[in-house]
């Protein structure tokens, strides 16, 4: 059994992660590409980011009281991170399911060092990460990024980086902290083997580059 | 500001750390009262009391949910939120902040649980340097007499967790003294410096006040004690 095993974390299952910032259009993405891998008879399961039974209430409440400061902000998500990891995603790796991630620790490297913790640390602090099969990275230009928010939801305030400080125009604030995310990201994409995908194409092509990403990894077999 | 570099804050900050039942707290409380007694402006901070926090860990200890990798996140939250809120603006204001725990106790407790030593100090890197780390040393057998003359060791404080012995007093003899190994470890990495908890309550606040007095001294604080 042992040698079918040809995934980069070592476990049967598939690690699949969908990076980028609020409102790039990962939800979507990964809406449909469950229901495809679905289709092909594989197990999914999809885990978002803050979503654990631990401390993702906690987070919000937080959030809304404004009290994080950097680090506190950092070890909370971190916390969200591990208690899901040890209880949803290795589990389900081990058992040959198809991991979709809306976010990983990508989002915490790009959100944390903007808010001034060192980059050094944020990576320690996740080195007990497996590395992921694949890493798709939706990106979308900051103007069409502030066009999409401002008619879904409007400026969240952690999302605008209010929070530290960086104009106290709103518009301007997320401007500035979108753009200071997008190059963390920029900085990530090679090391880190992202697959960069437009978002600003129409959603079926963006959804077929990623099919035909994960198409190539169930094709090795190691989940038939 | 950093755990591993003196800071320059005109606060000062002293901590205990040693395992449960050592009498650290009580020997911290009655330094406190002597130092407010001589007029100090002092503050006090424990482990695991963060508002943002301590409830959502004290839940997840009583269901057990806790993996020595979540246990040790939660309790840097808890003191990553404490530092900014409380220890770091009494610092900058000051005081004399009285740290009942502080990093060193995540240091002993998580390597105890196997957590990559490296990695829980990496995690408080951001921490200030205590001007005075005082441990508490104690045997294990003393401390469990103590603590649990009237109940059973609690799960995580016994390290059930680890699997140690399904007996709650085995384990916690071999989890505390895993602890202890830990403790003794840092004395030299961290400059803790050990009183014999053993020895009476009386004499060691006596070298208790020595030892924060020669602390003040260097800060330029002198203690009238008329």
């Amino acid at each position: 059994m042992k040698d079918k095993i040809n995934t980069k974390h070592g476990y049967p299952g598939l690690l699949v992660v969908i990076e980028g910032t609020d409102g790039s259009g990962k939800t979507t993405q990964i809406n449909l590409l469950k229901s495809w891998i679905e289709k092909q008879c594989y197990g999914v399961i999809v885990s978002e980011w803050k979503s654990s039974e631990l401390i993702a209430s906690v987070i919000d409440t937080a959030k809304e009281r404004n009290l994080l400061n950097a680090n506190t902000f950092s070890l909370m998500y971190a916390s969200d991170f591990a208690h899901r990891l040890e209880n949803t995603i290795i589990p389900a790796l081990k058992s040959g399911f198809v991991v979709l991630l809306d976010r990983y620790t990508y989002t915490a490297f790009a959100r944390d060092v903007v808010r001034g913790v060192k980059p050094k640390w944020v990576r320690k602090l996740y080195d007990f990460a497996p590395e992921p099969d694949l890493v798709f990275y939706l990106e979308q230009p900051v103007d069409v990024l502030l066009k999409r928010i401002i008619a879904s939801k409007g400026l969240d305030y952690y999302e605008s980086g209010r929070d530290i400080g960086l104009s106290t125009d709103f518009y301007e604030s997320f401007k500035i902290y979108q753009s200071k995310i997008l190059d963390e990201y920029d900085q990530m994409k090679e090391k880190h083997h992202f697959i960069t995908l437009d978002g600003t194409q129409p959603i079926e092509n963006v959804q077929e580059k990623m099919r035909d990403e994960v198409a190539k990894l169930l094709a090795k077999g190691s989940l038939s | 500001m950093r755990l591993n570099k003196e800071h320059n804050l005109p606060g000062t900050l002293i901590c205990v750390e040693g395992i449960d039942g050592s009498g650290k707290s009580t020997q911290l409380s009655i330094l406190k009262d002597w130092l407010i007694s001589l007029g100090q402006d002092v503050i006090f901070t424990e482990w695991n009391s963060s508002n943002l926090i301590c409830q959502t860990t004290k839940q997840a200890k009583k269901k057990n949910m806790l993996s020595p990798r979540t246990f040790s996140l939660l309790h840097a939250v808890d003191f990553a939120d404490r530092l900014g809120q409380i220890i770091v603006p009494a610092m900058k204001a000051g005081f004399i902040v009285l740290a009942d725990r502080y990093a060193y106790t995540a240091f002993a407790r998580d390597v105890a649980r196997n957590v990559d030593p490296q990695w829980v100090r990496n995690m408080y890197g951001f921490a200030i340097q205590p001007d005075l780390a005082v441990y508490f040393k104690v045997p294990v057998e003393v401390s469990l007499e103590r603590i649990c003359s009237n109940r059973q060791p609690k799960f995580y404080e016994a390290g059930m967790d680890m699997k140690l012995s399904p007996d709650p007093y085995v384990s916690y003899k071999i989890f505390q003294g895993r602890v202890i190994n830990e403790y003794d470890k840092m004395r030299d990495e961290f400059g803790l410096v050990k009183i014999d908890a053993t020895e009476s309550i009386h004499q060691q606040q006596l070298k208790f006040r020595e030892l924060v007095k020669d602390v003040l001294l260097k800060k330029g604080i002198e203690l009238n004690e008329g």
